[in-house]
């Protein structure tokens, strides 16, 4: 047992993935690119929930349930999110999240 | 034996998808950032599978990989932007936002590795019996709402990148069958004025 | 962890069985695409009345090696502004989750590369895996009619899992398990799963044929179109991978998995007769029953025309995913309301399949009479107003 991979180095690396999805949101400028760090932070979530659903001994996989939910619920948004982008690019040809401030005060 | 190699094969996973996701931040180029997170989702799936959870794994390729990464793909190809500097892909806030990310991300990863594992953990690879029975019975009524929720994400995404569509010119007075006499005008086309 | 025969350490056997099992299937893979090729010209020939290769070898048959050898000694070209890694990196991302999916397929009764107990959903999964590199093969040959074959072609694909998956989910309603070695063990006898659920066979075979750009669903690599799509800028091996390999492996794979969901994979006569006649009759039934089903494509690839993008959309959206719907709800009713017994799915499979089959002749003849009256009514206007 003391060789496994323990939990706590899961969750670090889930960490780890969701901090850099967070930058990434954070720092770059493109909106398909903002759309991809954003998955990235899905990812890290959905591997912490398996990593405890699998490591705690939780009953009927319930944390990988909420996975499956998550998957649903990061493809919906991914679909509304580029058609969103798309609407956008038409309007005016660019996805700079820069140039796109009219309602900012 | 397999207590040897999993320890290794974390390590070359988690280098691989903290690697592929520093490469879709600080990638020049939007489709080198894209198949990077492709290649960070499969390797999240090759997690999945050290942890035992199948299932989730085949769910996570035949999701992630198989169809947000071609949406985000189609989403690239429709959306070419001129190429420019290095340094204009990122926004002004770019040294505020690394730093804060850095300093809350540094913390919790370490506070991470106070979590432990119980003794019994489930049998590799035995997820799929109650998994579906925990979603067909116990969250059955989630499972129709996200069925809902997906319905009403594509009416929308299909709504949203309708083109407005002047009457062609070839269709004469009786012709019912152009679009604007069978739907109204989609909303976003009027952002405009 | 068993240890290997000799003796030798687990560790050791494990790795040795994998870089055995690599081998053997990429031998299979190659040696079956050369066949294959060989198999589809003579077979187009006979049935367009002609030939076909009769030069190279007795019969022909040494044909496909010719072919072979001729794309491995072409110039290795690449267009100037294609993107390099993206350029070589599709035909593997193509070919590999073809590869990867020879592991499930269940070829005898003790010959499967790793029974998973979620067998069919890793065939599924890796079937969608293999649109991200047709997709990169149209965006990196910097051609704009490569990049719209490949997006009409992803659209093709993505759009063709649907009926795919849920005839396989209807299957797997009435089999009870995703292991593919399980399927094949339910349906021991001469009455498999055709005869109970054969309109999900049906619906899965026209997916299939869409899955794997077979016609009439070829308009991704067909010469004429687009000048041939996303495979215009590749020549050579390149080529060589990414249509007749890949194509051929795809189309073995999904033949497969037909022939063990409804016809009942490796059983047949024979399978208990011995430690090795028993498997290798295993592997001789799974194989006949394949390569059946591989004439059938064949035969519907002389037989019939290509449909146009759009038409091949609309009849997968408006027609194949309701009906498959249609099927898996009804199914999944029967299945719970009878629980023991499979004749009323029969039976309701049956008249779906019937009405399908008589219903969508009929509606097209309808839309037709509709459009000619149209036609009808414009040109009489037209003559009318001068």
């Amino acid at each position: 047992m003391t060789t496994l991979v323990p939990l706590g180095a899961f969750i670090a690396l889930s960490a780890a993935l969701f901090f850099i999805g967070m930058a990434g949101v954070l720092v770059r400028r493109n909106a398909v690119v903002i759309l991809m760090c954003v998955e990235l932070m899905l990812n890290a979530a959905n591997l912490a929930l398996v990593a405890f659903s699998r490591r705690l001994g939780l009953i009927d996989e319930r944390g990988s349930v909420f996975v499956v939910f998550v998957f649903v619920i990061a493809a919906a948004e991914v679909a509304v999110g580029l058609a969103i982008v798309l609407a956008l690019y038409r309007n005016r040809p660019t996805v700079d999240v820069d140039e796109v401030r009219e309602m900012k005060g | 034996m397999l207590d040897v190699i999993e320890p290794i094969l974390f390590g070359v996973l988690a280098l691989a998808i903290v690697g592929a996701a520093a490469g879709v931040v600080l990638a020049d180029r939007v489709t080198t950032s894209a198949l990077l997170m492709a290649f960070t989702f499969l390797n999240m799936a090759g997690m999945f599978v050290l942890l035992g959870a199948e299932t989730i794994a085949a769910f996570q390729v035949l999701i992630y990989v198989g169809a947000i990464t071609v949406l985000i793909l189609y989403g690239v190809m429709f959306t070419p932007q001129a190429p420019r500097a290095y340094g204009l892909f990122f926004q002004k806030q770019t040294p505020a936002g690394a730093l804060i990310a850095a300093l809350a991300g540094l913390p919790v990863m370490v506070i991470a590795f106070a979590f432990r594992d119980t003794a019994n953990i489930p049998p590799r690879g035995g997820d799929l019996v109650p998994l579906a029975s925990s979603i067909f019975t116990d969250f059955a009524f989630p499972f129709e709402v996200a069925s809902v929720l997906l319905l009403a994400a594509m009416v929308g995404a299909i709504v949203l990148v309708k083109r407005e569509e002047r009457g062609s010119g070839s269709a004469g007075p009786n012709d019912t069958t152009s679009p604007e006499h069978s739907r109204a005008k989609p909303v976003i086309g009027r952002a405009r004025e | 962890m068993a240890p290997g025969p000799f003796g030798i350490d687990p560790t050791i056997w494990a790795a040795l069985r994998l870089l055995i099992a690599v081998v053997l299937a990429l031998f299979l893979i190659l040696n079956g695409a050369l066949l294959l090729i060989y198999l589809e010209r003579k077979v187009q020939a006979a049935m367009q009345d002609r030939v076909g290769p009769y030069h190279v070898g007795p019969w022909g048959l040494l044909q496909t090696f010719a072919d072979a050898l001729k794309l491995i000694a072409k110039e290795d070209f690449r267009a100037g502004q294609t993107d390099a890694a993206f350029f070589i990196a599709a035909p593997a991302l193509v070919f590999t989750p073809m590869l990867a999916s020879l592991v499930v397929l269940p070829f005898g009764p003790s010959i499967v590369g790793a029974d998973l107990n979620i067998g069919l959903l890793y065939l599924a999964t890796l079937g969608s895996m293999g649109v991200l590199g047709i997709v990169i093969a149209g965006w990196a040959s910097n051609n704009k009619y490569s990049l719209v074959g490949g997006l009409r072609s992803a659209a093709q694909l993505i759009s063709y899992e649907v009926p795919g998956i849920l005839s396989l989910v209807t299957a797997v309603l009435v089999t009870g398990s995703l292991s593919m070695v399980k399927i094949t063990e339910t349906q021991p006898g001469p009455f498999t799963n055709i005869f109970i659920i054969p309109l999900a066979f049906a619906t899965y075979f026209i997916a299939a044929l869409a899955e794997t750009n077979r016609t009439p669903f070829d308009l991704p690599e067909a010469e004429s179109e687009l000048v041939a799509g996303y495979l215009t800028e590749y020549s050579g091996m390149r080529w060589g991978t990414m249509l007749a390999l890949t194509e051929y492996g795809n189309v073995t794979v999904v033949c497969g998995i037909m022939a063990t969901l409804w016809f009942g994979g490796w059983n047949g006569s024979g399978i208990d007769s011995g430690p090795i006649t028993g498997p290798l009759l295993g592997l001789l039934w799974f194989t006949l029953k394949t390569y059946a089903f591989i004439l059938v494509f064949m035969w519907v690839r002389a037989t019939l025309p290509r449909l146009r993008i759009d038409q091949l959309m609309t009849f997968c959206w408006k027609v194949l995913i309701p009906l498959t719907l249609l099927n898996l709800a009804v199914t999944a009713t029967l299945l719970i309301a009878f629980p023991d017994t499979r004749v009323p799915v029969a039976i309701a499979n049956w008249l779906l399949l019937g009405a399908f089959l008589v219903g969508i002749p009929m509606l097209q003849e309808r839309r037709l009479r509709r459009i000619r009256e149209r036609l009808r009514a414009a040109t009489r206007h037209a003559v009318a107003a001068g």
